[in-house]
Formats: structure tokens, sequence, C-alpha cells
């Protein structure tokens, strides 16, 4: 099973593919290296044969022809002369002289050097060698005329020669297999590492689609691009889980908390069959139960807005929303009922300020802190404040009250959801509008600011707008 | 009014036709897409009420047909999907109104009522009058019993939408919604507040009451019979 993974590797491949490139690459450093040292070792004979040519013709021309005859006689006989052939031919009639039964036909006497195959009939019997004595030869053959038409021909046996490349040429061999192993066990073992850490991520999200939402995929610490990815993969998996808990406490929430007017509803009907009533009663207790659908029903809404928000659905409605006109016009809608209550509502605008979001949620965020300040606030307190602000890149929106405020110790718990100040819960409400409020700080990446106004509270939204490219303004969105 | 509700939930369509004879509306019912196209396309229908998650054909592919086939009958969305968007598309698509589920069914009356009032010509009057009232579109000028009545801007586009509907219920939604232009849930009684100012303005010292509440439901501007 690990074999067949192993051979599916990248890194399997990959080495695979370096192996062949880098035998390419030596095979082709190698074969030139042989090119050139057989080229080398051509000349070298071919220095020596011409050398010794040159020796030999100024002998004859200084000593005359016994002279040769003696120098070459001499050299045929030495046990030194590897590979050597000579053969004098002379233009008059005198006797040749060499170790080749005659002049070859395909020699010619040019002065260049000439590599030919010698037929074997040709050779004298070897007394040594390991050659098969049938052997054809090959010859580097250098023949000249000498002053008076004479030719000349030394000639050597290149076996030596092919030797040396035969070693080359095995030595080649040998690297390039060495190469392609080496390879082949370095793609092995990339390739082993690699399936290693990937079956430690593998392992860890099959654990974790097997409900353990709190397994993270193991960071070595070694600070590679696997690390990096498993910090990502980290990074998703706490979002996850923080989501999956979130939706797990929304259901829990939305599933106790609706229980309560559910419960009451069905109290109110029920005890209204109880006994026999006259219609206006029955008509009464009708309308009081749409009453308590309808309140269910916004608790309902509310409640689907704040999840959505958290979850970051509504993100893609976004669109650049002129936040002065908004805060002219809920402080107009709202000014009303603040009136209505004793209370007088101030409204500090600043001209052209928008922002990309939605403005369904922001509405009802700035509705739900104006009811609350509203709510909370006693005729005694008069004064109610919404105000929206440049402060230098920021937008700074608040609204601000002198009623009673909220206590530092509970700032934190009235942003829970159904978490009412009054625990008496005499007053109307559902305990979700700060809730949705921080819902939308969060979805825009705003701070929420809970402040003491002394007196009173005063709670602020603090955006900040990010350039993008085509030079809008877009709120960041975490 | 004569009415077309395509409706696949069986108790949903029930309980939405009982309501609307009870109103006094004739209903016909499709239980999916394409009886529901084959009907409207019969044509005769005042308003269609459109469901649209629908077995068959769709919703909104459904009034789409009836506008490519230049049929205007007015057409309200019901729909479980709420958010912007979706009203949009709906909106989009040819639909005259959306509403989301669940919905309060005096809402729906509400807004059928609108609907079918939309389409006739007394709309583009630019003098409203009811009873002794009377109100100038173009000069902004409320009079009642040639008293002039001064309003503030926003006083004076709530009175407007309440004469162009009037005799219609009209719920506090669709005031927010069409005079304010918000899609959010007051929790306070916001809208009870401008209405009952605008009460005090043109009814206060002044006979007959118009401006009625009708418990439940939201606001009626009517002379009374």
């Amino acid at each position: 099973m690990l074999h067949t993974r192993l051979l599916k590797t990248t890194a399997l491949r990959l080495s695979l593919l370096y192996a062949l490139l880098f035998s390419l690459l030596s095979a082709t450093s190698l074969g030139f290296l042989y090119w050139a040292t057989g080229h080398y070792i051509n000349v070298q004979i071919s220095t020596g044969l011409h050398t010794e040519v040159t020796e030999l013709r100024d002998i004859y021309t200084s000593h005359g022809d016994t002279a040769l005859r003696r120098v070459l006689i001499r050299r045929l006989l030495s046990t030194r002369n590897d590979g050597r052939h000579y053969f004098y031919s002379p233009t008059d009639g005198r006797p040749t002289l060499g170790d080749l039964h005659a002049w070859p036909a395909t020699v010619h006497a040019t002065g260049k050097v000439q590599n030919v195959w010698i037929d074997s009939k040709q050779l004298p019997r070897m007394e040594q060698g390991d050659r098969d004595q049938d052997d054809d030869q090959y010859l580097s053959v250098l023949a000249v005329k000498l002053a008076d038409g004479s030719r000349l021909l030394i000639g050597q046996t290149l076996h030596n020669a092919e030797d040396i490349r035969e070693f080359i040429f095995g030595i080649v061999l040998a690297t390039l297999g060495v190469t392609i192993a080496l390879a082949l066990m370095l793609g092995v073992l990339m390739g082993r590492s690699v399936l290693q850490r990937i079956d430690a991520v593998n392992r860890t999200a099959g654990e974790i689609m097997a409900g353990d939402l709190t397994r993270r995929i193991p960071v070595t610490g070694r600070q590679d691009e696997y690390d990096e990815l498993a910090l990502r993969l980290n990074a998703m998996l706490t979002r996850i889980e923080q989501l999956m808990t979130g939706m797990r406490q929304v259901t829990d929430n939305v599933a106790h908390d609706l229980r309560s007017p559910l419960t009451r509803l069905r109290s109110r009907l029920e005890v209204t069959l109880l006994e026999h009533r006259d219609e206006a009663e029955y008509r009464n207790a009708m309308e009081q139960a749409i009453s308590d659908a309808d309140q269910l029903l916004k608790t309902f809404n509310a409640l689907l807005s704040i999840a959505q928000a958290e979850a970051g659905v509504r993100r893609d409605e976004a669109a650049q929303v002129d936040v002065s006109a908004l805060v002219t016009d809920l402080g107009e809608l709202y000014s009303a009922v603040a009136e209505e209550a004793g209370l007088q509502l101030e409204v500090h605008n600043s001209a052209a300020i928008h922002l990309r979001a939605n403005r369904h949620l922001l509405a009802q965020a700035i509705g739900n802190l104006l009811e609350n300040a509203i709510k909370y606030t006693p005729p005694v307190g008069r004064h109610l404040t919404l105000a929206l602000t440049r402060d230098g890149e920021r937008v700074r929106l608040s609204v601000s009250d002198n009623g009673p405020g909220i206590p530092l110790e509970a700032r934190e718990r009235v942003l829970e959801r159904f978490e009412r100040l009054d625990q008496t819960r005499s007053t109307r409400g559902n305990g979700l509008g700060l809730s949705l409020v921080r819902a939308v700080a969060q979805l825009y990446g705003a701070q929420l600011h809970l402040l003491d106004n002394t007196p009173g509270l005063r709670v602020e939204l603090v955006f900040t707008p990010e350039r993008d490219n085509t030079g809008q303004t877009t709120t960041t969105q975490t | 009014m004569h009415l077309l509700v395509i409706e696949d939930d069986s108790e949903a369509a029930a309980f939405l036709l009982k309501g609307l004879k009870e109103s006094g509306h004739s209903v016909d019912h499709a239980a999916n897409g394409d009886d529901g196209l084959h009907m409207a396309l019969a044509g005769g229908y005042d308003v269609l009420v459109v469901d649209r998650m629908l077995p068959g054909r769709d919703g909104l592919s459904i009034i789409r047909m009836l506008r490519a086939g230049a049929d205007q009958t007015p057409a309200l969305i019901l729909s479980a999907l709420g958010e912007v968007d979706d009203r949009v598309t709906g909106l989009h698509a040819g639909g005259d109104d959306y509403l989301t589920k669940p919905y309060a069914f005096s809402e729906l009356l509400a807004r059928l009522d609108a609907l079918v009032r939309r389409g006739q010509p007394d709309q583009i009057q630019t003098r409203l009058r009811v009873a002794d009232l009377e109100l100038d579109v173009i000069k902004r000028s409320v009079t009642r019993a040639d008293q002039t009545i001064r309003l503030q801007p926003r006083e004076f586009r709530l009175l407007e939408y309440l004469m162009r509907h009037a005799g219609q219920v009209v719920t506090r939604t669709m005031l927010l919604e069409q005079v304010w232009d918000y899609h959010f849930d007051p929790q306070t009684n916001v809208i009870d507040v401008h209405v009952s100012r605008l009460r005090t303005k043109i009814d206060k010292g002044f006979d007959p009451p118009l401006l009625h509440t009708e418990r439940g439901a939201g606001y009626c501007l009517r002379a009374p019979h």
C-alpha cells in the first residue's frame, strides 16, 4: 500500500525528473570528457608519429639508407616497442624492411596521419598479447616520401588508446548508474517524508470529521511551508469550531428563550378555554395572542439577524451607504418617540460620510441603540444624543444618554443575547438589541465601546474605512 | 377581488384561502408551479399571491413568464427567503411586493389591497381628497375644512401615503418601508408616535375623525359611512 502511494507522490516524480536531468547532464559532461580524452590521446600519438618520422628522415638524409636500416632494425627488435610498426619501401628495387608483409594498399604517403584497418594477415604473429591473433588491427599510420622517392611508414596500434577509451567509458557508465541510484533513493526518502507530513494532516482531519473539533494539525516548529500550511489550516479549524459552537449556542438560546413566550402564549389560550366566556373576552384573548405571536416573530427575526451578522452571511450585501443620510432619517424618526417619552434627542451629524455596509443592518443597530436610550432614560435625564463624526481616518457613531447608565461590571454581560440589565424583565424588550449591535460591529471590523457618559451611557461604534484600489472606501471586514 | 394563490404547502394554502374568503374575496388555488402558470395565463385575476418555492416551476419564473407575455397582473411574492438581495431579486423578476414568512395575515391583506389600488388610474392624481381633508401634492399644501394645516415634510409624506390608500388598511411595516424606506423591526412604537402626531394635526378639532387605528393590523384613513 505504501509503495503505490509512494510511487504517486509528487516528491518521487520530481526526484525521477531530477535524476533524468542530472543523468543527461552527467552524460553530456562525461561524454565530452570521453571525447576530449580520446582526442588528446590521438594528438599524443600523432605528435609522436610526426616526431619519429622527422627523426628517421633526418637520419636518412644525413647518413643514408644503411644508417636508416640499422635504426629501423634496432627499433623493430626493441621490446619497448609496443604496437609500433615500421615499413621502409625503397624505390630502386632494394629490399623492403618492416614488420608488415607489404606496403598496405590503403596507406598513401601523404605526410598526414591516417587511421586505417590493417588485415590481420598483414601483421606479424604476436608472441604475447591478449588479443585474438586473427583480429584486424586499427592503426594510426603516418607515411612519408623520402628524398629519393622511397616511402617510409610508421604505424601505431591503437589498442592502448582503445583500452583507455573503454576504461573511461566504463567510468562514465558507473557514474551515471550511481547518479540515478542516488536520485532514486533521495526521491524515495523525500516521498516518504512528504507522505508522513501529509498523513499527519489527514489523520487530524479524520479525527475532526469524527467529531472532535478541538483537534489541530501538528506543527513541527521548522517554520517551513508545511508548518505555514498547518498554521493556516489550524486557524481555519478554530474559526469553524467557533462557528459550530456559535451555532449550538444560537440554537440553545433560541430554543430556551423562545420557549418562554411560546409557553405564555399557549397558557393564555388554554386558560381562556378553561371556562365559558363571552365573545368580547374571546376576542380579547385572541388579539392578545396575536400580539404575543408578533412579539415572538420579532424576537425570532432579531435572532436570525444576529446569527447571520455573526456568521458573516450578510457580507455580500454590502454597498456604499450614505451614513449621514441614515443618521438624519433615524434621528427624525426617533425624535418623535423621544418627545413622547419626555426626552430631547439631539443629532450631531457630519456631511457626506459613507461606509460600505448593509444599510438594513446599520439602521437596525442604530435603531436598537436609540430605542434602548429612550427606554432606559427617565424624563429626569432628558438628553439623548445621536452623533456621527469623522475622526481622522475613522468614523465614530455614538448614542449617548444621561440616564442610569450600565454599571462597569455588567458591560460585558449586556452584550449577550437575552441579557437584560433589569433582571425582573419588567420593561418591554427581548434583550437582543445590544447583541445585534455587537454582531454588526464584528461584521464590519468596528470597535464597540460602552462608556460612562457621566452620568449615563455612551455607546460608540468606531469604523475604520479602508481605501481599496479604486479609491472607494470600504469597511474592514474580519 | 378575484385572487389566485399559488402555494404548495396545503395547510398554509388552506389557511390563506379561508382567510381571504372570509375577508370577502374570491380565491382560486394552484398547488404547483405549472398549474399556477396555466391558471394565471388564463387570466381574470386582480392579484396573484405566489409562493417562491414551488414544485415544478418556481414562483419567480412564473412571474417572469407572465411579464414576458405583457401580463401586468399585480403579484405579491411570499417567501421564506427574507434577505434584501432576495427581495431585490423578487422585485426585479417582476413582482410588485414581497412578504417574508412568517407574516401576519393582516399584513398580507393590507398589501393585497394596496396592490390592487396601485394599478388604478386615480393614483396619478395630484390632488387627493378624503371627506373635507385635501392634499395638494404639487403645492405641498394640506387643508381641512378650508383651514391650512402645517405639516413637517415627513408628516406630509405620511399623510400622502395614507390618502393614496384611503379606505385600506395600512400596516406599520408598510409605512416604515414606503414612507421611511427602512426594512428593520423597531421594538418601540416608533411609527405609532408619528401617526398619532399626524392624527393630532388633522383630526383634532375636526369632525369626523378620519385616521383610524385597526387593532392588530395598522391604520386606515377613511371617511366614516
